[in-house]
C-alpha cells in the first residue's frame, strides 16, 4: 500500500515537473528571440501577445499544422526514431534533480522535492546524455543527404569530444563531496546565508568553468554550433525534418540547455540552496529555478555575442586544452583537500549550521 | 514487482537479441544491439548493482556502440540478401541449436541452486563506493595493468592510422598552408624537398607552375 502511495506521487511528480519543464522550454524561445533583439538593437516578437507572450503557442500551432515532408529514399524506422530518442534522453534526466529541500505536506507527510533520489544519479544524466548522441547520428545518416551525413557526424563527434572533459571536470566535484548523489551534493552546499557553501566559490572555480564550456560545447550552442549553422550545413542534421519532428529537435536542443543548467546550478551553484531556506523551504524552489534562468540567459547572452569556432578549433578546443585542463583540476583537488588550510576555510565556507542558511 | 520487472526487461534483452541478429540491415542490428545493453542495465539495476548499470549505459551503449554506429554509416554497409549457396547447412544448423536447447533444459531442470536468498537492497557490494574502495586498495594491480592495455589499444589504433608511413619531418599541417608531398611536386623539377609548406594560394600556384601571365585581382 505504502508503495502504491509513492508510486502515485512519482507519477504525480513526474507531470508536474513535465509540465514545467515544457512551459520553461516555450517562454524560452520566446526570451530568446526577444533578448537576441535586444543584443542586436531591435525588438523581437512583440506583437502575437501582449508582449509577444502568446508567441510560443502561435509557434506550436504552425508547427503542428505544417506539411510533413519525409524524403522518399531515407530509411523509414531511423528517421522516425532520431528525434524520439533525442527528445527521450534530453527529458529523462530531469528526474534526478533535487528542486526544493524537504517540504511538508499536509496529507502526505514530508517529503524531499526530487522525483527519484538514487546512489548514482550523477553517473545516470551522464549515462543518458552518452546515449543522446544517437539521436544527432541516426537522424544525420537517415535523411539520405550528404550534408545532413556530414553535419550529423561533426556533431556527433563534438558532443562525444566535449562529454569527455564534461565528465573530468564533475570529478572534482565528486571528489570534493564524497558521493554521487545529486541531493547529498547540494545538501552539502549549505552554508552561511545558503550562499557561501556553493561549489564555485572556494572549492571549484576552475570546474565550473571547464563545466561550463563543455556544457555549451555538448548542447550545440554558440559557439559551438558549427553543424547547425545556417551558412555552412543548412541546418545540419535536422535539414531533412519539417513539421513536428523539427519541433522535436527543436524541443530537445532546448531541453538539453536546460538540462546542463540544472547540473550547473545542482553541482556549483548550491541547487536550491540561498538565504533563508531552511526557514521557508518553498523558496527553494524559486532558487533553483532562478539560477537556471541565470544560466539560460548566459546561453542566450553568448549567442548574441560571439562568432562561432571552425570545427578543427572546436576539436581541438575539447581535446588539447579542456581534457588537461580538467584532468589539472582533478589533481588539484585532490592535492588541495589535502592541505589543512584549505580544509579548514571550505569547511568553515560550507557549515551546515549556518546562520540564515 | 520485482519478477514483473525481471519479465519485463529479461524479454526486452531477449527481443532485441533475436532483432539483432536476424535483421539484414546492420544498422538495425547495430540499434537491436544498444537495446540489450540497456535491457542489461535495467536488469543489473534490479540486482542492487547500480554502479555496474550506469557504467555499462556510459562505456558500452554510449561509447562503444557510437563508434560501431559510426563505421556502419560512413561505410555505407548495405543490408545482406540471403546467400542461396548456404541451403546445405540448415540442417547441421538445426541439429546444433537442438543441442544448445537440450543443454538448457538440463540445467534449468536438473542442477541445483544453491540455497541463496533473495537479492537484498541493503547489501552494499554494488555500491560506488565500495567498488571504488575495492579498486584502489586490494584490486589495484589488475587496475593498473588495464589502464596500461587501455593505452596499448589507443597507440595501436593511432600507428595503425597512420597512412603511408610517418608525416615528413619538415612537414606542417596547419590549417591555412597547404603540404604538397615529395611525389607530387617531382616532375616539376624543384629538387629535393621532403615536403614544402606554402602560405598561400598564389604561392602554391606559382610552384606548381599554373599561373597564369594576365591573371587579374579583384581587390582594386
Amino acid at each position: 500500500m505504502e508503495e502504491l502511495i509513492h508510486l502515485v506521487l512519482v507519477f504525480v511528480a513526474i507531470l508536474i515537473a513535465f509540465t514545467v519543464v515544457m512551459t520553461m522550454f516555450a517562454y524560452t524561445t520566446l526570451t530568446e528571440r526577444r533578448v537576441l533583439g535586444f543584443i542586436q538593437g531591435r525588438l523581437g516578437p512583440n506583437r502575437v501577445g501582449p508582449q509577444g507572450l502568446l508567441q510560443p503557442v502561435a509557434d506550436l500551432i504552425k508547427l503542428v499544422c505544417k506539411e510533413d515532408i519525409i524524403p522518399d529514399k531515407s530509411t523509414r524506422f531511423v528517421y522516425f526514431l532520431a528525434p524520439v530518442i533525442v527528445t527521450t534522453t534530453a527529458l529523462m534526466s530531469v528526474i534526478v534533480y533535487p528542486f526544493g529541500p524537504e517540504i511538508h505536506l499536509p496529507i502526505i507527510g514530508t517529503i524531499q522535492l526530487v522525483i527519484a533520489r538514487f546512489d548514482v544519479a550523477l553517473l545516470y544524466v551522464l549515462g543518458v546524455t552518452s546515449v543522446g548522441v544517437y539521436g544527432i547520428a541516426l537522424a544525420g545518416w537517415s535523411s539520405n543527404n550528404k550534408y545532413s551525413l556530414m553535419g550529423g557526424l561533426r556533431s556527433s563527434a563534438q558532443m562525444i569530444s566535449y562529454e569527455l572533459a564534461l565528465g573530468l571536470a564533475l570529478i572534482g566535484v565528486i571528489l570534493q563531496s564524497g558521493t554521487l548523489d545529486l541531493y547529498r551534493i547540494v545538501e552539502q552546499q549549505s552554508g552561511h546565508l545558503g550562499v557561501t557553501g556553493w561549489n564555485v566559490i572556494w572549492v571549484q572555480p576552475l570546474g565550473f568553468l571547464i563545466y561550463l564550456i563543455a556544457a555549451i560545447a555538448e548542447t550545440n550552442r554558440v559557439p559551438f554550433d558549427l553543424p547547425e549553422a545556417e551558412t555552412e550545413l543548412v541546418a545540419g542534421f535536422h535539414t531533412e525534418y519539417s513539421a513536428m519532428k523539427f519541433g522535436l529537435f527543436f524541443v530537445a536542443e532546448y531541453l538539453n540547455m536546460f538540462t546542463v543548467s540544472m547540473l550547473a546550478t545542482t553541482l556549483f551553484l548550491g541547487g536550491w540552496n540561498g538565504p533563508f531556506v531552511h526557514q521557508l523551504p518553498w523558496l527553494g524552489v524559486f532558487y533553483f529555478l532562478g539560477k537556471v534562468i541565470l544560466f539560460l540567459l548566459l546561453y542566450i547572452w553568448l549567442r548574441g555575442t560571439l562568432p562561432r569556432f571552425r570545427f578543427d578549433q572546436l576539436m581541438a578546443l575539447g581535446w588539447k586544452y579542456l581534457m588537461p585542463a580538467a584532468i589539472f583540476n582533478i589533481v588539484l583537488t585532490a592535492t588541495l583537500q589535502w592541505l589543512p588550510v584549505f580544509d579548514y576555510v571550505s569547511k568553515f565556507l560550507k557549515t551546515s549550521a549556518g546562520f540564515w542558511g | 514487482m520485482m519478477s514483473l520487472l525481471f519479465i519485463l526487461f529479461a524479454g526486452m534483452a531477449v527481443g532485441c537479441a533475436i532483432s539483432m541478429v536476424a535483421q539484414r540491415n546492420p544498422l538495425y542490428s547495430a540499434i537491436s544491439l544498444i537495446g540489450v545493453f540497456i535491457s542489461l542495465a535495467c536488469l543489473y539495476v534490479t540486482l542492487a548493482a547500480p554502479f555496474i548499470a550506469a557504467v555499462q549505459v556510459i562505456v558500452y551503449a554510449g561509447a562503444i556502440m557510437v563508434l560501431v554506429v559510426f563505421v556502419i554509416m560512413l561505410l555505407n554497409v548495405e543490408a545482406e540478401e540471403r546467400p542461396m549457396r548456404l541451403r546445405s547447412l540448415i540442417p547441421i544448423a538445426v541439429g546444433l541449436a537442438a543441442i544448445l536447447f537440450a543443454e538448457a533444459i538440463f540445467i534449468i531442470f536438473f542442477v541445483q541452486a544453491s540455497p541463496s536468498t533473495p537479492t537484498d537492497n541493503i547489501s552494499n557490494v554494488g555500491l560506488t563506493s565500495s567498488i571504488g574502495a575495492g579498486l584502489f586498495t586490494s584490486y589495484l594491480l589488475p587496475f593498473e595493468i588495464t589502464s596500461v592495455l587501455l593505452l596499448m589499444a589507443i597507440v595501436g589504433a593511432m600507428s595503425l592510422a597512420r597512412r603511408g608511413g610517418l608525416v615528413p619531418p619538415g612537414a606542417g599541417i596547419v590549417p591555412g598552408d597547404q603540404v604538397f608531398s615529395k611525389e607530387l611536386l617531382d616532375r616539376r623539377d624543384i629538387g629535393d624537398l621532403s615536403a614544402v609548406a606554402t602560405h598561400s594560394t598564389a604561392e602554391a600556384a606559382r610552384l606548381l607552375g599554373v599561373t597564369r601571365e594576365t591573371e587579374t585581382s579583384n581587390e582594386d
